[in-house]
């Protein structure tokens, strides 16, 4: 029996000396910036350490920056923020894991709204914070909150409305005579792109296979969803078809295209753009952080404008995208966090910054009628575009919508079938809508079990 | 040399393709005959050298590729894609320079994945070796059933296992380790058909004489085969070595930690709109694949020595 | 006590115990829970028991073919292009033919590829087949005058992107298994054959193969698992688990989906044991006929 133990002792000195090594050079590292790194606070005496994660560099700035602001104003509740900043995919896989097998989440997190639905499946595992968010809720864009909302709870703050606006560089569109103020309608904008297209060979706008930001739009504008009202898959419903066949309409009038990498808001797209190859984006409003990072040369020739309608629509635009920040219910300091969040992500001191920082459309439309703040001629974002960023904004204010869909337990199922299957089928292999959407409709129903 | 050894010897040119000529028959014939073999030999020569150059240069292309990238503008690159050029007007030195000053976790993955490649090839050969000699010398009850599971083992797809392994790792308290990682491989299949395959190639009688001369069994493996081993262990270390520095899936769940992360996943992860890292990411790509590559180069001779001897045989 | 390290009756037992660890811990156990988990619906914070409801669910579900005849197609093709050419490049290495030196080279160099990870081969394939034209596949169906390709967005243009960073990345290796094999055939068999007349072919098909036959049931064995079980080749080359029209999903890529994505643990399960079938139904029949089990019963 001896040897046995001898091996049994072997395997097990060898898996400590592992184990030790993993201690070893488990050192956390400095500070860096890279991406897939740990962005730690200067330390802070007394204060609660806070775990985050996010799939955004620069969110990770917002929240050390608001971290310190409230730690001047509460400093009987410091906090200190180690921000994980991990790529889109693995964060909310891991996220998810980690909540299922109840075990490594950190304290709060970023979670994107498209993904949002699977966090809220079954008993949560994130907090409510209805109560956290209650001090501020009056001056909040309630939509936003709804994105995020599953049974009279709330579950994550956003950062923005993500109004969707229509983006113009007007010097293209200038060179081949159009005025894109001129532009109300889909059909104003498919004419002006088909006209665009004849005297210079390029694309207005796009017509997206990996993303369907302008389909939300549409919906929102005909008054549909993605699902029934007892929230059954209906993809294939006569506002879906209409929303298609309007964008299937500017692909054949080329008034649009589908960009590379298949949306706007992609590397490569972003070198279609610089190129010159499409004069228009009808994105959600976040798209101008994209503009100010990976389009500089466009500096005052962009201008932000009303997407373009449907006639006599339900809603004008709709809030694309988001984020929900959300809080473990089980984390060791989960009030507080709570506390924090909210006082971050719906305060003032919050949508400023979310504005100056990031140049998102804060949540808090107060802040949208500060001239002081939205006009401040020192901001890179009231400096890069050729009309105030606002002003389309105010314009739209009360007819932003929200699709209930979004907040459905299956969306995230439904956008993986149309970013990957539907919307090629339709845009570049020519299926007919109707085939392509009842296709996706059996699909989705076989697959949800319906 | 190949030439002149085939006119020498032409019977002898196995595998080259050459027909067995009708021989003897006149003297005269024959010498023409040699002359035309001879020709027809640097013929076809020069064909595969052009062929196996051809190859050669296809399979290098994608190195060459990217090579010329870690002198452009990574943005540029991931807009516009990877081609065979380099712009003379836009190449810089800028990406090679913030690899080594400004690049982040980089080189703490580096050495993570050096560490964990290391553990996991070290104690991977030495349980596979020591497992792999049960099975190759001696009999004993179950003896098939578990080699057929060794079988077996190499059909169960990895991924499956994920999930629950996931769990598992956790309830064991072992989730953010290096010990996660690497334990659920070290009895590898895979390694153990080899080393069981090579092993067999030893004569018995080796054993035979470690008992005669009061050697315990442990003892023999140890003393007397593993020495004999040597060169089954350089090709084994290589391809456990490439698995393990290229492992990407199961690290990626078991790891949490950005510095504790290894190569693979430490890149993936600039690959992402939101970082703004794709300089990192094409230099960084580049850099991973020269410590293999040495490695390689200083013992290619063992390595294919090593798989040539583990051939599996019938 | 000590009589046990010198008995060879009780060592090899203590050979393969390390193994019977491994195997009970962290194969077996899991494969268990797999089983137990396809039948269940695993929600956060309620497990029930289904039956075989996720089962019936795959049956009907158009994606998971989908997945299957990707993966099917790929280990077919696979099959096709990793097992002929490096078997017949390997005899041309393993002939009289060309100097030795230019041969190692080749050798290295055809072996290189499998050096680099998956993920910077996907990151450097992914960008060679970019649909710009500026790169490089387009610029060179560009020289023959074509318009540019959107190669990772068709199915078949896709598929040859899967099947090029295959190709390139295993025929190296199969190359040098094949060479191992070669190198142990004595040459007396080839003489043999010389006596009798046999011409390059015949002794290609009559001496060569039937003694390269544990190479090759080798070589197809891990080939169909590798086929079968492809991932992360696709994942990378398309930059994530969803490519276009789901022309580069697999079986392990579903799985992932489902359950790593969807969180869908249950359903994800289900699909593995489905993979597990396919694998076990393709591979034993294929090692009970080559006589691979036989062997150890001697």
């Amino acid at each position: 029996m001896k040897l046995k133990k001898f091996a049994t002792a072997a395997l097990a000195a060898g898996m400590a000396t592992l184990a030790l090594t993993a201690c070893n050079t488990a050192t956390p590292d400095a500070e860096t910036t890279a991406e897939g790194s740990m962005i730690t606070q200067e330390a802070v005496e007394g204060a609660t350490e806070l775990e985050l994660w996010t799939f955004v560099e620069l969110h990770a700035q917002f929240y050390t920056e608001m971290a310190e602001i409230w730690n001047e104003e509460n400093p009987d509740k410091k906090v200190q923020i180690a921000v994980n900043v991990l790529p889109y995919d693995d964060m909310h896989n891991k996220l998810q894991i980690a909540l299922t097998s109840g075990q490594g989440a950190p304290d709060i997190s970023d979670i994107e709204a498209g993904k949002f639905p699977q966090f809220t499946q079954g008993t949560p595992a994130l907090m409510d914070l209805t109560e956290a968010a209650a001090p501020y809720r009056d001056d909040i864009v309630e939509a936003r909150l709804d994105l995020f909302s599953k049974d009279d709870a709330l579950y994550g703050l956003d950062f923005h409305v993500g109004a969707t606006v229509a983006f113009y560089n007007t010097e293209l569109l200038e060179a081949a005579g159009i005025d894109y103020t001129t532009i109300k309608t889909w059909d104003d904008y498919q004419e002006a792109g088909a006209e665009y297209f004849e005297k210079t060979g390029k694309y207005l706008g796009t017509v997206d296979t990996s993303a369907a930001w302008q389909e939300g739009l549409l919906l929102a504008q005909l008054g549909g969803e993605y699902f029934t009202e007892d929230g059954k898959v209906n993809v294939n419903s006569p506002e879906m078809i209409e929303a298609l066949t309007i964008l299937k309409g500017l692909q054949d009038a080329n008034a649009a295209a589908v960009p590379p990498g298949g949306q706007p808001d992609t590397e490569e797209a972003f070198g279609a753009y610089n190129n010159g190859d499409f004069a228009a984006a009808v994105m959600p409003f976040w798209f101008t952080s994209r503009y100010l990072a990976y389009m500089p040369d466009f500096a005052e020739k962009i201008a932000i404008a009303p997407p373009p309608t449907v006639e006599n629509p339900v809603n004008i635009s709709v809030g694309g995208g988001g984020t929900g920040t959300a809080v473990m219910k089980d984390g060791e300091n989960a009030e507080l966090a709570a506390e924090f969040i909210a006082w971050a992500k719906l305060g003032t001191e919050g949508n400023i910054s979310t504005w100056e920082l990031l140049g998102f459309d804060p949540l808090n439309t107060e802040v949208w009628a500060d001239q002081e703040i939205t006009h401040n001629p020192e901001n890179k974002f009231v400096k890069y575009f050729q009309n105030n960023p606002f002003e389309p904004l105010l314009e739209i204010q009360d007819s932003i919508g929200h699709l209930e869909s979004f907040t459905n337990g299956s969306m995230p199922s439904v956008n993986n079938l149309l970013n990957t299957q539907t919307l090629n089928d339709i845009f570049e292999n020519d299926v007919p809508i109707e085939d392509a959407l009842n296709q996706a409709q059996s699909d989705l129903q076989n697959e949800l079990g319906e | 040399m190949t030439a002149s050894s085939s006119q020498v010897k032409p019977l002898d040119a196995r595998l080259s393709g050459d027909e067995v000529t009708e021989v003897g028959k006149n003297g005269r014939q024959m010498s023409d005959e040699g002359r035309a073999h001879r020709r027809r030999s640097i013929g076809r020569t020069a064909l595969l050298v052009a062929l196996f150059a051809a190859l050669a240069a296809l399979v290098l292309i994608p190195f060459w590729a990217i090579f010329v990238a870690t002198f452009q503008d990574g943005n540029m690159i991931v807009r516009y894609g990877l081609n065979l050029g380099i712009d003379f007007a836009t190449a810089s030195f800028d990406n090679w320079v913030a690899l080594f000053t400004d690049s982040g976790s980089y080189f703490r993955w580096f050495f993570n994945s050096t560490v964990v490649t290391l553990l996991q090839v070290v104690l991977t050969l030495a349980i596979s070796s020591f497992v792999a000699y049960g099975f190759a010398m001696y009999e004993f009850r179950f003896k098939s059933a578990l080699f057929v599971s060794v079988i077996l083992l190499m059909s169960v797809p990895f991924e499956m296992l994920m999930l629950p392994l996931y769990i598992q790792i956790n309830d064991m308290q072992l989730q953010d380790t290096y010990t996660a990682v690497i334990l659920p491989f070290l009895a590898h299949a895979v390694t153990i058909m080899f080393f069981r395959q090579y092993l067999r190639g030893i004569p018995k009688e080796i054993v035979e004489a470690g008992r005669l001369d009061g050697v315990s069994e442990i003892g023999i493996f140890f003393r007397l085969i593993l020495p004999l081993t040597k060169p089954a262990f350089a090709a084994m270390a290589i391809l456990n070595g490439m698995g393990s520095w290229n492992n990407f899936l199961w690290p990626l769940l078991a790891l949490r930690s950005p510095d504790k992360y290894t190569l693979p996943i430490g890149l993936n992860t600039l690959l992402t709109p939101y970082g703004n890292n794709y300089e990192l990411l094409i230099v960084g790509s580049f850099f991973s694949m020269i410590p293999i590559f040495i490695l390689f180069m200083l013992f290619q001779r063992f390595f294919i020595e090593g798989m040539t001897a583990g051939a599996v045989k019938g | 006590m000590r009589r046990m390290l010198y008995s060879p009756k009780v060592a090899p037992y203590i050979f393969v115990l390390p193994f019977v660890l491994t195997l009970a811990i962290f194969w077996v156990s899991p494969l268990i829970k797999s089983f137990i988990m396809s039948t269940q619906d695993i929600i956060p914070g309620s497990v029930t028991n289904v039956g075989l409801a996720n089962f019936e669910r795959l049956i009907g579900d158009r994606l998971f073919y989908v997945a299957l005849g990707n993966s099917m197609k790929y280990m077919i093709f696979t099959l096709f292009l990793l097992i002929p050419i490096p078997l017949l490049l390997a005899v041309l290495i393993n002939s009289k033919l060309g100097s030795d030196r230019i041969k190692a080279v080749f050798k290295s160099v055809m072996f290189i590829p499998a050096l680099t990870s998956v993920v910077v081969a996907g990151i450097v394939f992914r960008l060679i087949f970019s649909e710009s034209p500026t790169a490089l596949m387009n610029q060179i169906v560009g020289a023959f005058g074509i318009e540019p390709v959107k190669w990772l967005k068709n199915s078949e243009t896709g598929f040859m992107a899967l099947l090029t960073v295959a190709s390139w990345r295993w025929t190296g290796v199969n190359i040098l298994y094949f060479l191992a094999g070669l190198q142990a055939i004595p040459n007396d068999y080839y003489e043999a054959a010389d006596l009798d007349g046999a011409n390059a072919w015949q002794k290609f098909w009559h001496v060569t193969v039937p003694q390269i036959k544990p190479t090759l049931v080798f070589v197809v064995t891990i080939s169909v698992y590798g086929g079968l079980a492809m991932f992360l080749e696709s994942f990378m080359l398309w930059g994530g688990n969803n490519s276009p029209q789901n022309i580069g999903l697999t079986i392990v890529g579903y799985l992932y989906r489902q359950g790593i994505e969807k969180n869908d643990l249950g359903y994800a399960s289900a699909v593995g044991v489905v993979l597990l079938i396919i694998v076990l139904a393709i591979n034993i029949p294929q090692l009970i006929a080559t006589g691979t089990f036989k062997k150890e019963e001697r």
